[in-house]
């Protein structure tokens, strides 16, 4: 696999792959492309859709979202609920620590992804493919959620901003990548290099990280997308400390609120308490809504343009196998 | 690249062994809890290690508030055992950075000795100023242990602390050895070292990194042989059981049943998912017969958006078209004419498939991608010779597409299969509620709602070890598959 993934991937970069094809159409292909057209522009809408749909009722007034009639596009347009949704204390807190643990958390994880795939080119290192093993093997096995707790919580990791940056530092799979990027750098440019007196440190800055950026890139996008979409150890070692929960976290607890209010609309039997609640939950459903955005908006802004890079770093990954 | 040679100081040498050995033991005092030098109160937290009573006021005094209330124990106290607890940390650390130092030459070697005997030193002080206060508590102890009607200092003074001061001795006797048999070295030596330890130097921080977060976790085990007691941010083993925890997965009857019904639905889970994992490769076959370039790359943007967001995210969007006054309801209400509600999120019918579809919904486009790779990696001369022998378009996909994209298909395939317990919790947790959830709790959720939800650390322990172990049969056995059939390894 290995040989025929790294052509194919040669190939996409350079071209787009079409079949060179010199039949004309039937009528069964072109049936056949109608129907194939159609069902994924259909899957590509339903993948779309839903964020659209999360967009208009966000810049929809609150009474014509709670009419049902904000389906397809914007009814009075407004921009309250983004105004209102800052309004609310602890979300400021949350984008601060996710932006902020997304931004020191990738940085650090780049550095020491390209650092170690550097030094695990080098064969001279002492017993270093013992040492390449050590860490390959801790993607193939994984003490658990409960020890890996008690662990960070004998670290002194919990209810600790540290407990987000520190544990995301070493990755194995994103060193194996620069490890076989780095491979396919000429080592001529190194060696010339060390015999102009540069050390190893040297040449890493000067030669190896700049050639690399293209690999560094990628990983960057996806450690940054891992930061920002993380809600698991923010709910399992952060369970004492609300200013550091991050901002997905924040939107888990804000959806489920939802079921809560249901519940007391369901107990209720007053009709003013009833209509009260209700306004209340149509503003609250389209906070909701407006958190969900806020949330999802800086990976479809920044998502198409970075398609590519994934791409690559999903394909040497297969490469890798 | 050229090798300098590392040049022998005769027998000297091998003290370093010693020193280097017993550093790698001095680790134990540091971050394991259980042989902490600074446990010398007997109300003290359990759990804290040497690091975090040398780092964190809060933590060490969590099970002692109420004595430092009461002006049994004194905050200077807990200062002072503090400080203690951080010259015996930053000694290991210095002996620790010596020890690396001394991976080089002479020169090196001579300064590493001095750097020990400092950062013994410095944790020699830490032990006597924690005897010092241990002796204090000790003599109040006795004096006053009649009225107060408890012991706060400990019977006898923890093993550990004797370790450390050992540990400190040993070292401080080497390197003073060192200092006074080693070989002079020439006042024109310059600090070297051979680029083979350099290298490895350079390499050991992200070799502690990968200790700490992936090996040091399986200590954790250990909770799963033990009787336990927990407090706000705070676990305390307490007794060992033996397998009673393992027999109790057995002899419970209500754990059997929740462990044969979250199995049950692990295992539906992950066989939807092999049983539909051909779906991407499907995907990436019918994509690549669409020969208008720019449709094709906004489908492809599309559909790989969804694997980028979270399942928070995606239980957002469910929410706004599936909740009581979502899209759904609200196209029906217009549809039909009357209000609708349908709570399609609370149905407790067909949740697998939905769950399914969801996972569908947001991985098919990504896992599409490596077999759009793969395809483009065909070589273009089996198309035109197909096409040549009379190969419509169906029997081209059929016959020289698919084989293409089988290997990696088996790939992943073996892989899925080797994951089987592994769902992973996010998705079954944010659509979990009480309608949905004894159908939607698979083994990672389970282990998370009854560890950090119901606290029941032994038996969850229990079942992500076991987990662990079967995960870990059945990738090898995945591995030895690949080997015998493909002649090549998976990992």
């Amino acid at each position: 696999m290995d040989n025929t993934m790294q052509e194919g991937l040669d190939l996409k970069l350079k071209k787009p792959y079409h079949h060179k094809r010199k039949v004309k159409l039937t009528a069964k292909d072109v049936v056949f492309n109608i129907i194939n057209y159609l069902i994924f522009g259909l899957f590509a809408l339903i993948c779309f859709f839903p964020f659209y749909y999360l967009f208009i009722n966000t810049v929809s007034s609150t009474e014509s979202v709670a009419r049902g009639i904000v389906n397809f596009y914007p009814v009075d347009f407004t921009l309250q609920h983004y105004k209102d949704m800052f309004a609310i204390g602890d979300l400021g807190q949350a984008f601060f620590i996710t932006i902020s643990r997304a931004v020191i958390g990738t940085a650090l994880m780049v550095a020491a992804s390209a650092f170690c795939g550097y030094l695990m080119t080098k064969n001279e290192m002492w017993n270093k493919k013992f040492w390449y093993r050590f860490l390959i093997i801790t993607m193939y096995f994984n003490a658990g959620l409960i020890p890996g707790y008690t662990n960070m919580l004998m670290l002194g990791l919990t209810d600790n901003y540290l407990g987000y940056i520190i544990p995301a530092i070493v990755q194995p799979f994103n060193i194996i990548l620069v490890k076989t990027y780095v491979e396919s750098i000429p080592a001529e440019l190194e060696e010339s290099a060390f015999m102009d007196g540069a050390g190893y440190w040297t040449i890493f800055t000067r030669i190896i990280w700049p050639l690399s950026k293209p690999i560094l890139a990628t990983i960057a996008i996806f450690g940054a997308v891992g930061h920002w979409n993380s809600f698991m150890d923010s709910m399992i070692n952060m369970q004492n400390s609300p200013n550091l929960q991050t901002l997905q976290h924040k939107l888990y607890i804000w959806l489920n609120q939802s079921s809560n209010l249901g519940a007391v609309i369901g107990s209720s039997h007053s009709s003013s308490d009833l209509e009260n609640i209700v306004d209340q939950l149509n503003s609250g459903k389209i906070i909701k809504y407006t958190i969900a955005m806020v949330t999802v908006l800086p990976i479809l802004v920044v998502y198409p343009w970075m398609q590519k890079y994934f791409e690559k770093g999903i394909m040497l990954g297969a490469v890798k196998g | 690249m050229a090798k300098k040679v590392e040049v022998s100081n005769g027998w000297t040498d091998k003290i370093y062994y010693v020193t280097r050995i017993s550093l790698l033991f001095s680790v134990i005092l540091v971050f394991f809890s259980e042989f902490n030098p600074a446990r010398i109160f007997t109300q003290m937290n359990k759990n804290v290690s040497l690091l975090t009573a040398a780092l964190s006021y809060n933590r060490l005094v969590i099970n002692i508030k109420y004595e430092i209330n009461h002006n049994y124990i004194f905050k200077s106290d807990i200062y002072s055992l503090m400080i203690a607890s951080g010259l015996m940390v930053v000694g290991i650390i210095a002996m620790a950075a010596a020890a690396c130092v001394s991976l080089g030459n002479l020169k090196m070697k001579r300064i590493s000795n001095y750097i020990t005997v400092a950062g013994a030193a410095l944790g020699l002080g830490g032990v006597v100023k924690m005897f010092m206060t241990y002796n204090l508590y000790k003599s109040i102890d006795d004096e006053i242990a009649g009225t107060v009607g408890f012991n706060m200092a400990v019977d006898r003074v923890p093993l550990a602390l004797y370790m450390m001061l050992g540990f400190a001795i040993l070292q401080l006797l080497c390197a003073v050895m060192l200092i006074f048999l080693q070989p002079k070295p020439a006042k024109d030596m310059k600090c070297e070292m051979i680029s083979s330890y350099k290298l490895f130097l350079m390499f050991l921080p992200f070799i502690i990194l990968a200790f700490l977060f992936s090996y040091l976790p399986l200590y954790g085990w250990r909770y799963a042989f033990f009787d336990y007691k927990s407090g706000p941010g705070n676990l305390t083993l307490d007794s060992f059981v033996g397998f009673k925890w393992f027999q109790s997965l057995i002899d419970n009857p209500m754990t059997r049943n929740d462990i044969i019904r979250v199995l049950k639905n692990t295992l539906i889970m992950s066989g939807l998912g092999i049983g539909t994992s051909w779906f991407a490769m499907a995907f990436a076959i019918f994509l690549s017969e669409i020969k208008n370039g720019p449709f094709r790359r906004v489908v492809q943007v599309f559909t790989t958006i969804p694997n980028f967001i979270s399942w928070v995210l995606v239980y957002a969007i469910a929410f706004a078209i599936f909740s009581n006054e979502g899209f759904i309801n609200n196209l029906m209400s217009i549809i039909t004419g009357t209000e609708q509600h349908r709570l399609f999120l609370m149905e407790d019918t067909g949740l697998h498939l939905k769950m399914l579809l969801w996972g569908v919904w947001k991985g098919i486009g990504w896992s599409a991608i490596v077999y759009i790779a793969g395809i483009s990696g065909i070589d273009q001369q089996l198309y035109e010779a197909a096409t040549v022998d009379g190969a419509g378009r169906f029997q081209k996909m059929w016959h020289v597409t698919l084989p293409g994209l089988l290997p990696t298909y088996s790939v992943m395939l073996l892989l899925a299969v080797a994951g089987i317990l592994s769902n992973g919790m996010d998705q079954y947790l944010v659509f979990s509620n009480a309608n949905t959830k004894d159908a939607l709790e698979v083994l990672d959720l389970y282990v998370y709602t009854l560890g950090i939800g119901a606290g029941k650390i032994p038996l969850s322990t229990v079942i992500g070890m076991l987990k662990t172990l079967v995960s870990v049969v059945l990738l090898f056995m995945a591995n030895g598959i690949s080997k015998t059939v493909r002649g090549e390894s998976i990992i």
